[in-house]
């Protein structure tokens, strides 16, 4: 490793072998967000760190960013830049509300999936067929789904919701919970064990309470993953987001794989609407609930470099933090900054084994202001925490842009022939 | 390999099935129970008995106002909002029905999440253009605009509620005591809290809403002096979408019913909704906000867990502020809303409130408004 950290820039950078393969990769990153945070759980004693209540919270808030960023990267995977998540995700909470209060949950997930689809269609429409730039598109998707609900909800849930802004109650999916499991680990979370108990918290989190929409999403994670990166379906869509004048000159129909590609897109996004509006803490379609989850997909995805791995991560870190800061405040949001101190004081070491000084000195200095912060306040003021999810993109973002990589023709409008 | 494969994950799948079961099926759920089975706060002395009361009903004049071409201009939320904008709502049909208003000479527009000003300004401006005197802005978040727009229409009679604007002299501000009404209710509370300790969700974190917390505290304080308070904002001043979320709210309810209250007060618009679920699901008691929302259709699953509304009477202001145009004496409105004239209360709907209870609150009232309590807007940390 150290070799190749100290090869000489100015050559093409040579093909990074990866002796570990991705998902073991996953698997450790996971394993090491658990120790970070049990460590600090312990270190501080705010157990709310790794509590059920909050895993549960965040699995709930971090479902429609999830869904939404996963539409976001079947789309721009195929090459074509979605920025009208958010209007096909409120589609699908007008979709969702209107199906799923006269024939229960399924049917508005169905609904929801068809009207985010056809929002789906109408940016394919735009961008594939008649070349429209793809914000522009986008954009005007937005700006058609808050108002086609918005007439729609008007026409139809004004008479029996007798609000124009708000469809009636929708029945909510039943929560399962793994019986003696959870139990089990509720007791061992109970006794307060270091380490332990974290893991347990977090692990009862996670199986206690799902609804089947959440299930459905970690099928969706693994299956947009087999089907884009394990199936000749998923190399040619992939290939016309990478280069779609060579994919046509293979025979693969590109405008067809993009179509494909941005109604899926659709599809997911108004599931993920579906979410919201089967969350059990709304009673149903409200007008303007989405705020802004869409775009918070989008930066998910980003986050995540285009993979449903690291769009999960990316998602997860959004849930967590806004639950976090929800449901506990600022006294628990300062123990998340002392991990970031933890975080990076692992960070800093490893830079020092690389021997990449100025690296480590950054780490060193920012590591030494955060925990000045930490010192020095008893509580995270408000303003400042209800952002934390954006100012931690913003820092990755800023971070890793380098080693991202988006697809090589994504947003780039392509002509036939 | 493959096939062995599938039958592995079949396998691991059907017996995670069966290991899972349903929450709903039976086995009783112990979530938000706080453990400790406290049989309710150490309360303080109660308040002498009020007097009878006296209120002054209203002078019985007819008047006539159909005549007039009334505006109304919703905050977020608009007519339905289950809360605040709805009882403009009911004022203006009041009016309709007690003046002679007549339907066709109302109009009603709304404002939409996180618009820019200018929005705000033109949706006035229409409003004066096509003729519509007087014109009630409903909510402080019209107050720039009108600082705009009411001087370019003097002859128009404009109102405000929750805000003032100065210097212009066709504004009539209509403001409240929230903070009287909050107390109310955090007395409210405290009776009914049985872990001694209750919660307090905002909406945004702006003076108008922590009017409502510093009340609301204080007379949770005065019933019960050793009572815990949780309180959350969804979000900081400067995003009004808190106003608009009920997935936030139920996550914050749910987070405060977990630390152990049992009472929740909300003041945070539609978001209470999700505010209503957390309550229900964690078997707590809810007091809702604005208008009595017991009686609410929108909030009606979870109508058994509201003990109380605080009640802000925006239609009674809004009420008498058409009333007061049509009989051209705008001198008579009062400065603010309090008790004194019924401008804020509490909600008895829904039989939580018995007559002890009931006594207690009217003694507090009887307090307030002699000016024995007086109430802070502003919390005390």
């Amino acid at each position: 490793m150290t070799a190749l950290a100290e090869a000489p820039l100015t050559v093409v950078p040579p093909q990074r072998k990866r002796k570990i393969p991705g998902w073991a990769l996953g698997m450790i990153g996971v394993a090491g967000a658990i120790a970070l945070l049990s460590t600090t759980s312990y270190l501080t004693g705010v157990p709310q760190l790794t509590s059920t209540g909050t895993i549960q919270t965040a699995v709930r808030l971090a479902l429609p960013i999830l869904l939404a960023g996963l539409g976001g990267l079947w789309a721009e995977r195929a090459g074509v830049v979605n920025i009208g998540l958010e209007g096909m995700m409120i589609m699908g909470t007008w979709g969702a509300a209107w199906a799923g209060y006269q024939w229960g949950p399924w049917a508005a997930l169905i609904a929801a999936a068809v009207f985010g689809a056809l929002g789906g269609l109408l940016h394919a429409i735009a961008t594939v067929t008649f070349g429209v730039n793809h914000i522009v598109s986008g954009v005007a998707i937005n700006l058609l789904g808050a108002g086609l609900t918005k007439y729609l909800s008007t026409l139809l849930f004004f008479p029996i919701s007798h609000n124009p802004r708000e469809s009636p109650a929708v029945p909510k999916f039943d929560t399962y919970s793994a019986g003696g499991l959870s139990d089990w680990l509720g007791s061992l979370e109970a006794d307060q064990r270091v380490g332990i108990s974290d893991v347990a918290g977090i692990l009862r989190g996670l199986v206690t309470g799902v609804s089947p929409l959440t299930m459905l999403a970690v099928v969706f994670v693994v299956g947009s993953y087999l089907v884009l990166w394990r199936t000749r379906f998923g190399l040619r869509l992939r290939s016309c987001g990478e280069n779609p004048t060579a994919a046509e000159s293979l025979g693969v129909n590109v405008y067809l794989y993009k179509y494909a590609a941005v109604v899926m897109s659709g599809a997911l996004a108004g599931v993920g609407g579906a979410a919201l509006v089967l969350n059990p803490g709304n009673p149903g379609y409200l007008e303007g609930q989405t705020n802004g989850r869409g775009f918070i997909g989008l930066a998910a995805m980003i986050f995540g470099n285009w993979r449903p791995g690291g769009l999960l991560g990316g998602a997860a870190l959004f849930g967590y933090a806004d639950g976090l800061q929800l449901r506990s405040g600022g006294k628990t949001f300062l123990a998340l900054i002392y991990g970031a101190v933890l975080l990076l004081a692992v960070l800093v070491v490893w830079q020092l084994v690389r021997r990449r000084w100025f690296a480590a000195a950054t780490g060193i200095v920012a590591a030494g202001l955060l925990y000045g912060v930490y010192y020095s306040v008893d509580e995270v003021p408000s303003e400042l925490t209800a952002y934390a999810p954006h100012l931690v993109t913003l820092v990755v973002l800023a971070v890793a842009s380098q080693r991202l990589r988006m697809p090589a023709a994504d947003g780039v409008v392509y002509r036939r022939g | 390999m493959r096939g062995i494969a599938v039958a592995a994950i079949a396998l691991t799948s059907v017996m995670s099935m069966a290991a899972c079961a349903k929450d709903s099926g039976g086995t009783s759920n112990n979530a938000g129970s706080s453990g400790t089975a406290a049989s309710g706060c150490k309360l303080a002395d109660k308040p002498p008995a009020a007097a009878a009361s006296s209120s002054t009903a209203g002078d019985g004049t007819k008047v006539d106002g159909s005549a007039l071409k009334v505006g109304l201009a919703y905050d977020i939320g608009g007519r339905g909002d289950a809360s605040f904008n709805d009882s403009a709502a009911a004022g203006l049909d009041k009016a309709k029905t007690d003046l002679g208003l007549k339907a066709d000479a109302v109009k009603e527009l709304t404002a939409a999440p996180n618009e820019a000003e200018d929005a705000k300004q033109t949706r006035l401006r229409q409003l004066a253009t096509e003729g519509y005197n007087p014109i009630v802005a409903v909510g402080f978040a019209y107050a720039e605009s009108l600082k705009v727009v009411a001087p370019q229409f003097p002859d128009v009679k404009f109102a405000i509620v929750d805000g003032a604007v100065d210097g212009a002299t066709n504004v009539t501000p209509l403001v409240f005591a929230e903070e009287q009404g909050s107390f109310l209710v955090g007395v409210i509370a405290a009776y009914q809290s049985k872990a001694c300790h209750v919660g307090f969700v905002g909406g945004v974190d702006i003076p108008l809403i922590q009017k409502f917390e510093a009340g609301y505290a204080q007379g949770a304080k005065a019933a019960a002096p050793d009572i815990k308070l949780e309180k959350k904002y969804l979000t900081p001043a400067g995003d009004f979408t808190g106003f608009q979320d009920p997935a936030k709210g139920q996550v914050v309810g749910q987070g405060q019913v977990e630390a152990g209250a049992d009472v929740l007060y909300q003041a945070a618009g539609a978001s209470g909704k999700g505010v209503f679920a957390a309550a229900k699901a964690g078997n707590a008691k809810a007091i809702g906000v604005d208008s009595d929302q017991y009686n609410q259709p929108t909030v009606a699953e979870s109508k058994d867990v509201i003990v109380s509304s605080m009640l802000k009477r925006v239609d009674v202001a809004v009420f008498d502020f058409v009333k007061a145009v049509a009989k051209n004496d705008l001198a008579s409105l009062p400065k603010v809303f309090d008790l004194k004239v019924d401008g804020v209360g509490y909600a008895t709907s829904g039989g939580k409130i018995d007559a002890d209870l009931a006594a207690v609150l009217e003694g507090y009232k009887a307090q307030i408004i002699a000016g024995k309590i007086t109430v802070s807007d502003k919390p005390s940390s």
